[in-house]
């Protein structure tokens, strides 16, 4: 299942989103995020020490917490500011910790935290707007991919929705 | 020199790692008579106030833990609120985090140089550390063991003006473990850390297993 989340309030993408994944026969479960309650997170590490794999934090992001952990891919559509995805779209990345452990092991000589699900998702990113750094965010989704050992699908404009579709397979 | 700091966390000051690091920095910084003005992100009531600092000053550093490979979510709606600045001011940050080597902390510290210009600041550098994860869990002797070699830059920012001395980029410690390190630090990862976390886990009034898995 490719798991979509829409952190803007413009569904003008997601439509688009539907009507070539529908063409492709590419299983999608898009999630309209720019309507929800979705706090920051807090950092208060409860997810990884005190009640592992639940964030503290009950709103709408345990719904896309738990379509992740079945997720094979998981994209985030975002606004951009100052250079970077803005914090809606953080909010959705930085909420993504309980998928993981705390327990730590070396990959490629790297830390890592040791998945709590087994493999995790894909991640891509659709993003709006001209306040990116596209090259940064390319190097940024490559990192945060690596955190969790799955791979980076790529940065796309939202005016690159077809190139986009077909990396979701 | 003044300097206005702001804390990056969205963790509450009383938890925050990024603020105990901030007292020892201030510390040796404010030795030679220089001063600062300190405001916490966590605290969504003092933004105002910290919009207003920031438009008055233009000597700006920002601690920064972080988080998903560049700066918190929160931190980034707070900017998002701010003008960039048009005269000759500079900002400078502190990053860290958990992970200990130093590559696990370019890719953010490669977007605060970015974000520095976008706010139209002049880059004073990045102070960049890892290792830092347990502060928070550790008694008094041993965090301020953890926490004491920041005086000594919080001395030398002060002499630099930035974090671009070779002492500075010297701080981050070794960029990636060498691979007799990594076996044994491997090996404590199975035995003295993850009982280590277990305890943190306690601590807090942890009953479940930390690699439970509350929805498969």
């Amino acid at each position: 299942m490719i798991l979509i989340v829409n952190t803007t309030s413009d569904t003008s993408v997601t439509e688009e989103l539907r009507k070539q994944a529908e063409a492709g026969n590419v299983d999608v479960d898009i999630v309209e995020a720019g309507s929800l309650k979705i706090s920051h997170c807090i950092g208060c590490n409860y997810c990884w020490l005190k009640t592992p794999g639940e964030c503290a934090i009950k709103d709408d992001y345990e719904m896309i917490l738990k379509k992740l952990i079945h997720a094979d891919q998981y994209w985030v559509i975002s606004d951009t500011a100052l250079g970077f995805i803005d914090h809606k779209g953080k909010n959705v990345f930085d909420r993504i910790l309980p998928i993981l452990t705390m327990n730590l092991k070396f990959v490629k000589g790297q830390m890592r935290h040791i998945s709590r699900y087994g493999k995790n998702a894909d991640v891509g990113l659709i993003i709006r707007g001209d306040a990116a750094d596209k090259e940064y965010l390319e190097r940024w989704v490559e990192r945060a991919a690596l955190n969790l050992e799955s791979k980076s699908l790529g940065v796309f404009d939202e005016s690159k929705i077809k190139e986009a579709v077909s990396c979701m397979c | 020199m003044h300097v206005l700091i702001i804390n990056g966390s969205p963790r509450i000051k009383k938890f925050s790692n990024t603020d105990k690091i901030l007292d020892e920095f201030t510390k040796g910084m404010c030795e030679g008579g220089n001063t600062c003005d300190r405001y916490e992100i966590s605290d969504k009531a003092s933004w105002d106030a910290i919009r207003k600092a920031y438009d008055e000053s233009d000597n700006i550093l920002i601690a920064i833990p972080l988080y998903v490979e560049c700066i918190p979510g929160l931190l980034m709606e707070f900017l998002e609120t701010l003008t960039p600045k048009t005269g000759n001011a500079k900002m400078s940050f502190i990053l860290q985090s958990g992970f200990a080597e130093g590559v696990q902390l370019r890719c953010g510290e490669a977007y605060l140089e970015r974000l520095a210009k976008n706010l139209g600041c002049e880059y004073g550098g990045t102070l960049v550390k890892g290792g830092n994860f347990e502060i928070r869990f550790l008694n008094d002797e041993n965090r301020a063991k953890a926490t004491s070699p920041y005086a000594d830059m919080g001395r030398e920012f002060a002499a630099c003006g930035n974090f671009n001395s070779d002492k500075c980029k010297a701080f981050t410690g070794p960029e990636i473990f060498p691979a007799p390190v990594r076996v044994l630090v491997g090996f404590f990862f199975k035995t003295a850390v993850r009982k280590n976390f277990i305890r943190d886990g306690e601590s807090l009034g942890c009953t479940r297993p930390l690699d439970y898995k509350p929805y498969s």
